[in-house]
């Protein structure tokens, strides 16, 4: 289909893994990621593979989604960028706003000095995967030449003379003939749980344990870098909770955190799990016999902890109502881990005004684009701005969005030269 | 000149199914100009009737018995109203049914007139009024799901909305015993809401189980210890409804057979590998979708429909990779012993009057290579040479000079090979004298890369693959490891330390495990010292002389 044009609004795994199936059939695309790094929540996710067996996780295949997305020759991929406004006429037309390259991907060679030598924690950020090119980006809202033009140190060093700090935003326009918006989700934020997260430096979420594992391999106590003792994960932190009117469950956190519970028992054979839960939700093509195996060495509690206090020496008080003895009752851990849900990505108020889309009770763009008529439009989803999905999902709510873009550019007419 | 498999391709697709997943990728590429053909098990064809009728042919009570030839030129035999057929397409898509076993036995309890399935239920609750009486004259209705074997959001969904519809509509009484309730599908939390307040009593067990009582007259008693209120109760429904475990069609298991691809352990017809991520199999042009490749709703399965319109378009659109880089078989070495047609996971081996590899179909793994016993079947890039000339010679050692192992590292193209150039982003300091030789898969490696390596000075191998079940090639790193397995075994008999050939295995985003597997192995070779089979090393210094020259 050559002549033809995709936005694609979101580089996660759905994005990329949309842009390749359009951009293997010679359509162009034009990926555009608000984010520095390509890949999504899903990026930083660990490989769980336990005995040296794969658990079907599907992390790897968003590392292949990205290598491949980034070698195409008809994808053309924008970090940093973000559409302001979309007007159509025939085609669309999108005015997108980059925000300030600083470092050259043309000159940098990851070396890492930038990161090493910058004063500021987190102003200078790494990516998870080597096929985010550069593999560093300066965060502009923590550096300090972005605040007060105070240092500049990065800039100086850089052997290759590859930092511009001075480098400033760009507005331009992108003429397509179909909209994806692949924008993901937002993890929910359980700062306002009791469960002291963002007070309690050892109360972690399950995707701050994701990055951990990918990035050291193992599980350490944020509080003092040691291997916890004993770890708790909690379970539908933002899921299935009526008083947030969160009525859904987030269908991944299960099959995530269990992976991951049972990952921390083969490489910490010492370290005693705990898993707090309502429903272990069904993952997996060989679900019952994982779970049997998780239930031997994973203890299982089937109660939601009410609150969580932090002890003198930063271990973690747990309450929670133990059912068959109907006693509250207190333990210490070590580590906690809150399996934060999915939730509606933040920008997707804006998506939907700026596409015209609407949102489903509880935020989603589920049903945008589902039927004919809605689609005749020329704007699609794909991946978990519809909803809770894994990243198995994820792919094929991508590769059905990609088909639905060929039917309506004009399936009919394929042109394959 | 670059050529495209499409000029080759018979462009006709065989789709077999009659369920909303077959229907909808039939419709799908019709409406995109590829021509179908349909074939359904029953009498009936679900797809709707006014469909260009050029393009299409519906082949009803056919059932598959062979498939022979590959992609873009499959043919097919089967067998229709007792009458045989043939069909010739350039692509397959399988999207059968799947089908219920009903869980009585799981629960103690036989079929009776008030011990019904879930699809029962579903019937009666869908039949005219008058059929419906029957529940009219109860109050009190049991649904038992996943007590004894983990269920599914799709069974959840069925038992909840029956429940609902007893609730509302009949004013019955449902209690719904379970242990997980499942409700990792669109809209169920809403829906497990919705039947509370319709007054749904659920009750989940954690360990125990209910004690289900089938007494005379097939009156049912279930006696149980609640969790929640710690109390011991009774019940005697009026009736009782069973979920029911969903499994593949008997059909599936043939068509594993007919054409020769992988199924997972509950004999769906697709392999538990993410490679095949939504609808491929381990043969090209044949891809599954919908229900008889795993468990799904009706959402999804016009998703994977969509997803195998995509890859029929895909193919047609692929652009043959260069015939040279696919596997060859040298036909005067050949002598027939059909070991490479065995191995070959992707099906991409014939055997007509000689033994040849079919290049659209040749993935590029090397199995067939690496494993031929004649040296016949080849693959340009795992030539030993092409090989050697990869990885190099390991340098000179002398006293003077600190010993800095030469360590070749044999990894997978998907996944270690990755993993090595994450952990040099990261910063990790690999091993001075570690060689990477990129190979397609693990699969593709013999004695010849292995001795090849120990020839050219290195003092430590190791073979880095992807982990089991996430071989693309599905056995590969079973067969490296197999491999390694019989050299070590060899090294041992021969007095060579067999700690010098390492296997280990890598995903693609482990970067920190590979540098400490990397790591870890220069620091055992270092201690063993320089290899013995190494050609220009004059005296080996070995750590341990080290050690024993300071004493």
């Amino acid at each position: 289909m050559r002549g033809k044009h995709v936005l694609i609004v979101g580089g996660g795994v759905a994005g990329l893994s949309a842009a390749i199936e359009l951009a293997d059939l010679d359509i162009r695309v034009e990926l555009n990621e608000k984010s520095n790094f390509l890949g999504g929540h899903a990026i930083g996710y660990a490989c769980k593979a336990i005995d040296n067996t794969c658990v079907k996780c599907g992390a790897c295949m968003v590392e292949e989604k990205l290598q491949r997305a980034v070698s195409h020759p008809n994808i053309n991929i924008s970090v940093g960028s973000q559409t302001q406004g979309i007007s159509k006429n025939g085609r669309f037309s999108a005015s997108v706003r980059r925000q300030a390259l600083c470092i050259d991907p043309e000159k940098c060679t990851n070396c890492g000095l930038c990161s090493n030598r910058c004063p500021v924690n987190g102003a200078i950020i790494k990516s998870f995967s080597k096929n985010n090119h550069p593999f560093y980006a300066i965060n502009i809202a923590k550096c300090l030449y972005f605040k007060d033009r105070s240092c500049s140190i990065c800039c100086d060093e850089c052997p290759e003379a590859a930092i511009d700090l001075d480098n400033s935003p760009s507005e331009y326009t992108i003429e397509a003939d179909a909209v994806l918006i692949a924008a993901g989700f937002l993890p929910f934020n359980p700062r306002n749980k009791p469960y002291g997260y963002g007070r309690f430096k050892n109360v972690v979420t399950a995707l701050e344990l994701e990055n951990m594992l990918k990035r050291t391999g193992r599980v350490k106590k944020p509080s003092d870098d040691l291997l916890p003792q004993n770890v708790a994960f909690i379970q539908c932190v933002g899921s299935r909770d009526a008083k947030l009117n969160h009525l859904w469950c987030s269908k991944v956190c299960c099959g995530s955190a269990l992976r991951m519970a049972r990952l921390i028992k083969d490489r910490q054979p010492e370290t005693e799990v705990t898993f707090f839960y309502i429903d272990v939700q069904t993952f997996g093509k060989d679900f019952e016999q994982f779970y049997r195996e998780a239930r031997e060495d994973i203890r299982m509690i089937r109660a939601i902890p009410a609150d969580i206090y932090e002890t003198e020496n930063k271990a973690l008080k747990v309450n929670f109502v133990n059912h068959p003895l109907h006693q509250t009752r207190e333990e210490i851990f070590d580590l906690v881990v809150l399996s934060v849900g999915i939730t509606p990505g933040e920008d997707i108020g804006n998506l939907s005004r700026i596409f015209k889309l609407d949102t489903d009770q509880f935020g989603f763009l589920k049903s945008a684009g589902e039927d004919a008529t809605v689609s005749s439009n020329g704007v699609f989803t794909a991946g978990a701005v519809r909803g809770p999905m894994s990243i198995a999902e994820s792919i094929a709510s991508a590769g059905s969005a990609a088909w639905k873009i060929v039917k309506y550019m004009g399936g009919r007419d394929l042109k394959f030269d | 000149m670059i050529k495209f498999l499409g000029d080759s391709l018979n462009h006709q697709t065989l789709i077999l199914g009659n369920g909303p997943c077959a229907v909808a990728a039939a419709e799908s590429l019709l409406a995109a100009g590829e021509n179908i053909i349909i074939a359904t098990k029953d009498d009936t064809c679900n797809l709707n009737g006014s469909v260009d009728s050029a393009s299409l042919q519906i082949l009803r009570q056919m059932r598959c018995l062979s498939c022979k030839g590959s992609v873009g030129n499959f043919k097919i035999h089967g067998i229709q109203k007792n009458k045989p057929v043939a069909i010739d397409a350039g692509c397959i898509i399988i999207a059968e049914e799947d089908q219920r076993t009903p869980n009585f036995s799981l629960y103690g309890l036989n079929a009776s007139s008030n011990v019904k399935t879930l699809s029962e239920m579903k019937t009666l609750l869908s039949s005219p009024s008058n059929e419906k009486n029957i529940l009219s004259e109860i109050k009190k209705v049991i649904f038992l799901t996943g007590l004894v074997k983990e269920s599914t959001p799709i069974i959840a969904k069925e038992v909840m909305l029956s429940s609902l519809l007893l609730q509302k509509d009949f004013g019955l009484q449902t209690y719904i015993l379970t242990k997980n309730l499942k409700v990792a599908g669109d809209g169920l939390e809403s829906l497990y809401r919705d039947t509370k307040n319709a007054g749904t009593i659920y009750t989940k067990f954690t360990d125990d189980v209910p004690d289900i009582h089938q007494g005379e007259e097939d009156n049912i008693r279930i006696d149980f210890y609640d969790e929640i209120t710690s109390k011991n109760f009774r019940l005697t429904p009026d009736m009782t409804v069973v979920d029911e475990t969903v499994v593949p069609s008997r059909y599936a298991a043939d068509l594993v057979k007919i054409f020769n691809i992988e199924k997972d352990v509950g004999g769906f017809v697709q392999a538990d590998n993410v490679h095949r991520y939504p609808v491929l199999t381990n043969r090209k042009g044949i891809l599954v979708a919908g229900p008889s490749k795993s468990v799904m709703d009706v959402d999804t399965q016009r998703i994977d429909a969509g997803n195998a319109a995509l890859a029929v378009k895909g193919l047609s659109a692929e652009k043959t990779n260069a015939k040279a880089e696919k596997a060859y078989v040298h036909e005067e070495r050949c002598i027939r012993c059909l070991t490479c047609y065995r191995l070959c996971p992707y099906d991409a081996i014939t055997l007509n009057t000689r033994v040849a590899v079919v290049p659209d179909a040749c993935e590029r793994c090397g199995i067939c290579a690496a494993h031929c016993p004649m040296y016949a079947v080849r693959m340009a890039d795992l030539e030993p040479e092409v090989i050697s000339e990869l990885m190099g010679t390991g340098g000179g050692i002398d006293r003077q000079q600190s010993f800095v192992p030469f360590i070749v590292a044999f990894c997978c193209r998907r996944s270690a090979a990755q993993a090595r150039d994450l952990a040099v982003c990261m910063g990790y300091h690999l091993p001075q004298g570690l060689k990477m030789v990129e190979v397609p898969c693990s699969g593709g490696l013999s004695y010849d890369h292995i001795f090849k390596a120990l020839e050219n000075n290195a003092d430590g191998v190791m073979v880095l693959t992807c982990h089991k079940g996430n071989c693309h090639s599905e056995q590969g790193n079973i067969y490296a490891d197999q491999t390694v397995a019989q050299i070590r075994d060899m090294f041992s008999r021969i007095g060579f330390e067999k700690e010098r050939l390492l296997i280990q295995t890598l995903a693609s985003n482990m970067g920190t495990e590979f540098a400490r597997i990397a790591g870890g192995f220069e620091e055992t070779i270092a201690t063993l010292g320089p290899s013995k089979l190494r050609k220009n090393c004059k005296k080996p210094i070995t750590k341990a002389r080290k050690d024993e020259s300071a004493k």
